[in-house]
């Protein structure tokens, strides 16, 4: 097992009554400060209050609060003119993508990246509909035993019946009564739980159906074929990647579906640290699944890719034992991205892979039992399958902030200038933010409380917590 | 605990059992005195080893634990191969998972190994208030199916230590009695039981 804490400082004896709860505890007993001692739980960045996933602070790459601020001014500008950026500028958007992803504008840009955005607009209120059927018994049921046990060291979903794991499971629920075909699979709850950390229910739930469908089809379907297909593939492909470890798992007969699963299934977010979870996960909505090959090669080559490294792992044991244990310094951020963007593993050596694992497949099992769609190679793939109207791609934010800055004929003027197709030079000149987002315009560290004063937040009558079209800046 | 240094035989044993049953607590109460309310939902699989002293002899005992959901039967072979004991857990409080059984009986002997040691476990044995299985009613049954029959509680510990023991116990006498052929149990190097005695620590689980 991966880390087994002793709790979170929960008496378990005085907890009795929520051994039976299936994660509908009332509000107030699920409150984590009543729970554990507030004064010793320590939350990192991320969330974490513990577990192997906890930021330790080491090793960590720290990007200056200038250069964080540049990225964020350089994603809105991409985000306002999406479909521009994807069409002519695309390298331009994975190169972005590869440095990661500002944090404040992640669950924005996943949303983007995966034309989540776009299938929300296009089916506006389908959400809410779902949201508020009951589903099937049969998925809830197997859903609510599982609500409690995604991230459960994460302040978001530690607390029994908090609204997190409210969340997981409209989310969930959501996706079975989208395809009731395919019901719900346990892997999709830690893809959930991860999209929810950065966007509200509505916006993970239309991510979710955008993975699932078109990043890794038939991932989380009955017979999980595509799984271990891509088990195959991985393998083969490691051959060429590090000969070495390829024949030490070829001599010990380590089945791929034995140390991939996890790490496939749930795109790392249950293996990596949690800053290289979302380097990733950043790089991998934006090129699609060669991505989770590239993570799977390195570490593979990391960990068995020497004589050195497998003097200790004399069996398939051993081995296995190896691989659930990958050494930190080789999911470490920065090391980990560089060597995923080094490595020499493309789109088309996956599908020429695939092809020909399907072929011995088809010899060995028959046809397949579940034909899911050609997946989508990323960001780019999807766009260009599906392409969204103007409207689609409009941001919609709901807490609006009149900058003191910002007069408001200048929105309109910068809206016609859009609409006149002027180049780049002219939306860079521009230094203050549009009027339609929910920026707060920057001010040197040093200096802002006199803005601050100045500010008039334009009622919002959402509340705070997972409301449909909060943008959590 | 018991010590990994040496052993003398290697003891693959399988957990199976519907999603939430408590496989996972069993695995880590066992091989680590821990339990976790919370644990992660398992995906792919988990593991984990203990030695423990049987007569003379040090048996490694090495656990495995997957997912118990229906769609992840399709990836059971490779969890299958060389297991020479299963614990076939469902919950003493939810009548489904315990109706469930015939199905799983059926996915062992379509996968496993014809001479696998099966015990099947209610756990959850804590929720005795809440119980929807009657032992007597399991208990008959795993007779009749030729399983050995426990409660356990991964929570409060109760059983634990047993369970795996008795099959641990029941395994061993399998091999020692040459019951089976070797080959056939191929976690376990099938020789004379005295110069087994002295092989040490190379009896990994060589499964084909």
């Amino acid at each position: 097992m991966a880390t087994i804490e002793q709790g979170n400082g929960l008496d378990l004896r005085s907890c009795t009554d929520k051994l039976t709860d299936n994660g509908k505890g009332s509000s107030h007993a699920s409150d984590p400060e009543v729970n554990g001692d507030p004064g010793e739980t320590q939350v990192d960045k991320y969330g974490f209050t513990g577990g192997a996933q906890q930021h330790t602070g080491k090793f960590a790459e720290e990007i200056p609060i200038e250069v964080l601020r540049q990225r964020e001014a350089k994603w809105l500008e991409m985000l306002n003119s999406w479909d521009k950026w994807m069409a002519k500028k695309h390298k331009k958007v994975k190169e972005r993508c590869q440095k990661g992803i500002p944090p404040s504008l992640r669950g924005r840009a996943w949303l983007y990246l995966t034309g989540g955005k776009v299938r929300r607009e296009q089916n506006q209120g389908k959400f809410q509909e779902l949201d508020s059927q009951s589903g099937d018994p049969k998925w809830i049921d197997i859903i609510e035993r599982d609500l409690h046990r995604q991230f459960p060291f994460h302040e978001m979903f530690a607390a029994r019946g908090g609204h997190g794991q409210q969340d997981l499971l409209r989310v969930l629920k959501a996706y079975t009564l989208h395809r009731p075909e395919e019901g719900y699979c346990q892997a999709q709850a830690p893809i959930a739980a991860v999209l929810l950390m950065h966007m509200p229910a509505e916006d993970a739930f239309w991510v979710l159906v955008q993975i699932c469908e078109k990043y890794l089809p038939g991932y989380y379907s009955t017979g999980l074929e595509a799984i271990q297909l891509d088990g195959e593939i991985l393998y083969a492909l490691l051959r060429r990647v590090s000969p070495v470890a390829h024949r030490h798992l070829k001599k010990h007969k380590l089945e791929p579906i034995l140390y991939m699963t996890e790490w496939y299934m749930c795109a790392f977010s249950r293996t990596l640290p949690w800053a290289s979870v979302l380097r990733v996960w950043d790089m991998f909505l934006c090129e699609g699944v060669k991505i989770l090959f590239r993570v799977g090669l390195v570490l593979l080559k990391c960990m068995l890719g020497s004589q050195e490294k497998l003097k200790a792992c004399q069996g398939l044991y051993e081995t296995m034992e190896l691989l659930r244990a990958i050494q930190p310094q080789y999911m470490q951020e920065v090391f980990l991205v560089h060597e995923i963007i080094e490595l020499v593993v493309s789109e088309k050596d996956i599908e020429k892979e695939h092809h020909a694992q399907l072929r011995r497949w088809k010899e060995t099992h028959g046809d397949l039992h579940c034909k899911s769609p050609p997946r989508m190679h990323g960001a780019k793939a999807i766009m260009t399958a599906e392409p969204p109207s103007r409207q689609d791609l409009r941001q919609r934010p709901t807490i609006i902030v009149e900058s003191p800055l910002a007069p408001k004929t200048v929105g309109k003027r910068e809206e016609d200038a859009k609409e006149s197709g002027k180049t780049e030079e002219e939306k860079q000149k521009k230094s203050i933010p549009l009027p339609q987002e929910t920026v707060i315009p920057y001010r040197p560290p040093t200096d802002p409380s006199p803005l601050l004063k100045h500010l008039t937040v334009q009622g919002s009558k959402e509340s705070l917590s997972s409301a449909d079209h909060d943008t959590y800046l | 605990m018991g010590s990994d240094e040496s052993y003398n035989f290697v003891f693959k044993v399988v957990l199976i059992g519907e999603s939430g049953v408590g496989k996972s607590n069993l695995l880590s109460r066992f091989t680590k005195n821990e339990f976790n309310r919370d644990s992660r939902t398992t995906i792919g699989v988990e593991f984990s080893t203990r030695t423990v002293q049987l007569d003379n002899y040090a048996i490694k005992a090495q656990i495995w634990d997957t997912a118990g959901l229906e769609r992840y039967r399709a990836i059971t072979s490779a969890y299958y191969r060389g297991a020479v004991g299963a614990l076939l857990v469902y919950d003493i409080s939810k009548h489904l998972t315990y109706e469930s059984v015939d199905r799983w009986l059926k996915e062992l002997f379509d996968h496993a190994d014809p001479h696998i040691v099966v015990m099947l476990v209610g756990n959850k044995k804590d929720l005795d208030t809440l119980r929807t299985v009657p032992t007597e009613e399991a208990k008959d049954f795993a007779e009749k199916r030729g399983l050995m029959f426990m409660e356990t509680s991964a929570l409060d510990s109760t059983n634990v230590e047993n369970a795996f023991s008795e099959v641990l116990k029941a395994i061993h006498k399998k091999v020692a009695s040459r019951e089976v052929t070797r080959g056939s149990i191929c976690a376990v190097t099938l020789s004379n039981p005295t110069s087994e005695a002295q092989e040490g620590r190379r009896n990994c689980c060589k499964s084909s």
